[in-house]
């Protein structure tokens, strides 16, 4: 566990000598938020709401979203990928820590920083400029900080898997971009989830992905209350124990297939 | 200029081969690019599908703008990648700009032809599949002058992003680390243009309009292609600047280019 931490604040630290590009992200994710939301609003239009997202719910969906980004990288994430086609991966193999934690403790460093440099300074700048909803009460408080974590963790499982096809593939990046994208689509990434036909919503819910970034809009919009929270805070906890088992199962299967040239 | 157009093709297809070479890997990647465009595009058609269209266009005519981005976009991303301005800030960054420099070879043509990105051709396949849909869908009354004129605009569009790119990769010259705010000006258009101006708040319509004019290359062309309603409140001649805007911002940012290469000092690296 000591361990963990030590890597955590390694790279908490790495991340944080960005600072020049922080402000020109910052800048580039309020403008673009902009845009995104300009399309919702003119497709609510006249009505009151659709599905639940009125004007400030959707100015709350466009900054959570666009706050989110950095934290769960959902534009790409290819570290692990990068170190397998190296060879890096071997000296990270012989570390005295799992393999998962280890690359784990990593990300979760790099998403802290991503948290509190990005998606709290982008929250608070969009709460400036428009009207918003918030959670009103501790529990609600509490039910979006553990759905954030649990967020996090299917994130990074998806990420990890998806990396691990590095060691089938010598050139895995095509597989890579084709998850992602396919991500955006099923996490309410691209649309609120709820604006979709039914039928893509129920495909939607089959996989990970609403449970990474859709669910956490619910929560923070106070949209999924009572036992429907429960039980969806329940199913982030399933698909993490889930990702987390394949992770571990895939890896071992990787490994053994892995040859790295000395030198 | 017959020597500089034989070294350009050297330098391309020396690039096609390499990326061809692992052809698994280049079929996903081609497929990758398509795959993006379909999801966005899905997505948009999807809800607009459900909502009756936005604004009261259609998602024909939505189609139709977007087709014509995405295509255009495209396009400029295979041919004027070496001016990517995140690729091309790191070979400022790593030096390897340097070796360019040294070389007594027209630097224009060595960068441009320094990246070729065929994998790009998933968007554009999608991107004419998306305007192929959006012509046949509109139903619009064809004359002459627009047959003339469209591919007109396709081009102007494409010189456009190619403009922006090459502004880009000049900023790299001063800062690398801000460049991601160059995305405002390069995505930012290509997805602004995607749907209806109108839709955007006002500051945001002029900043397209007067800071990167981008609003003459796709909507006013646009309301002219398919006749549209807001023709008529707009200028008449707005939906024929395409081509000297198009023209005129490359020829800008070609002219600053050179002016930061001029001005280039090596990080030493």
């Amino acid at each position: 566990m000591r361990l963990f931490w030590e890597f955590t604040v390694r790279s908490f630290q790495r991340h944080l000598t960005y600072r020049a590009a922080a402000v020109a992200g910052l800048v580039t994710n309020f403008f673009f938020g902009i845009l995104r939301v300009s399309v919702l609003l003119a497709i609510l239009g006249e009505q009151e709401s659709i599905e639940g997202y009125g004007r400030a719910e959707l100015f709350t969906y466009m900054a959570l979203t666009q706050a989110i980004i950095t934290y769960l990288s959902l534009f790409g994430w290819y570290d692990l990928m990068n170190a397998v086609h190296s060879g890096e991966i071997a000296t990270d193999l012989l570390k005295p820590m799992g393999f998962v934690s280890f690359w784990l403790a990593r990300d979760v460093g790099r998403a802290a920083v991503a948290l509190l440099l990005r998606g709290v300074v982008i929250m608070a700048l969009y709460s400036l400029f428009f009207d918003m909803v918030h959670p009103t009460s501790v529990a609600q408080v509490t039910a979006v900080a553990v759905s954030l974590i649990l967020a996090l963790l299917i994130s990074f499982g998806f990420r990890f898997l998806l990396n691990l096809s590095a060691f089938w593939s010598p050139n895995a990046r095509g597989i890579g971009r084709f998850g992602f994208t396919i991500s955006w689509f099923f996490s309410g990434f691209l649309m609120p989830l709820a604006f979709f036909p039914a039928w893509v919503q129920q495909i939607a819910h089959l996989t990970p992905f609403p449970y990474a970034l859709n669910v956490i809009v619910e929560i923070y919009t106070g949209q999924l209350t009572g036992p429907a929270l429960w039980q969806t805070l329940c199913i982030q906890l399933l698909w993490v124990l889930l990702l987390f088992t394949l992770a571990h199962v895939t890896l071992r299967t990787a490994v053994k297939r892995l040859v790295i040239l000395g030198g | 200029m017959w020597h500089t157009l034989t070294l350009y093709r050297r330098l391309m297809s020396v690039q096609m081969r390499s990326q061809m070479q692992y052809r698994t890997a280049f079929v996903l990647e081609t497929l990758s690019t398509a795959v993006i465009v379909a999801v966005e595009f899905g997505s948009v058609a999807l809800v607009l599908n459900r909502f009756g269209g936005i604004q009261g266009w259609t998602l024909a005519e939505v189609a139709f703008l977007y087709g014509m981005s995405e295509t255009a976009f495209g396009f400029m991303d295979m041919i004027f990648a070496g001016f990517d301005p995140p690729v091309f800030g790191q070979h400022v960054r790593r030096g390897t700009f340097d070796q360019l420099l040294l070389r007594p070879i027209n630097i224009t043509t060595q960068v441009m032809g320094s990246e070729f990105t065929l994998r790009r051709l998933g968007k554009i396949a999608l991107g004419l599949a998306i305007f192929a849909f959006a012509v046949q869908a509109n139903q619009i009354i064809w004359t002459p002058l627009k047959l003339a004129y469209l591919p007109v605009v396709m081009f102007s569009l494409f010189l456009f992003f190619g403009g922006l790119f090459i502004i880009g990769a000049t900023i790299t010259f001063w800062t690398v680390d801000s460049i991601e705010v160059m995305n405002i000006l390069t995505y930012g258009s290509s997805f602004t243009i995607d749907c209806p101006m109108t839709i955007y708040p006002d500051w945001i319509r002029r900043f397209f309009t007067f800071v990167v004019p981008v609003i003459f290359l796709s909507y006013y062309p646009s309301l002219y292609f398919l006749d549209r309603p807001e023709l008529a409140e707009a200028p008449s001649f707005a939906p024929f600047l395409s081509p000297v805007v198009g023209v005129g911002l490359l020829l800008l940012a070609l002219r600053f280019w050179h002016f930061g290469i001029r001005r280039y000092q090596s990080t030493g690296t």
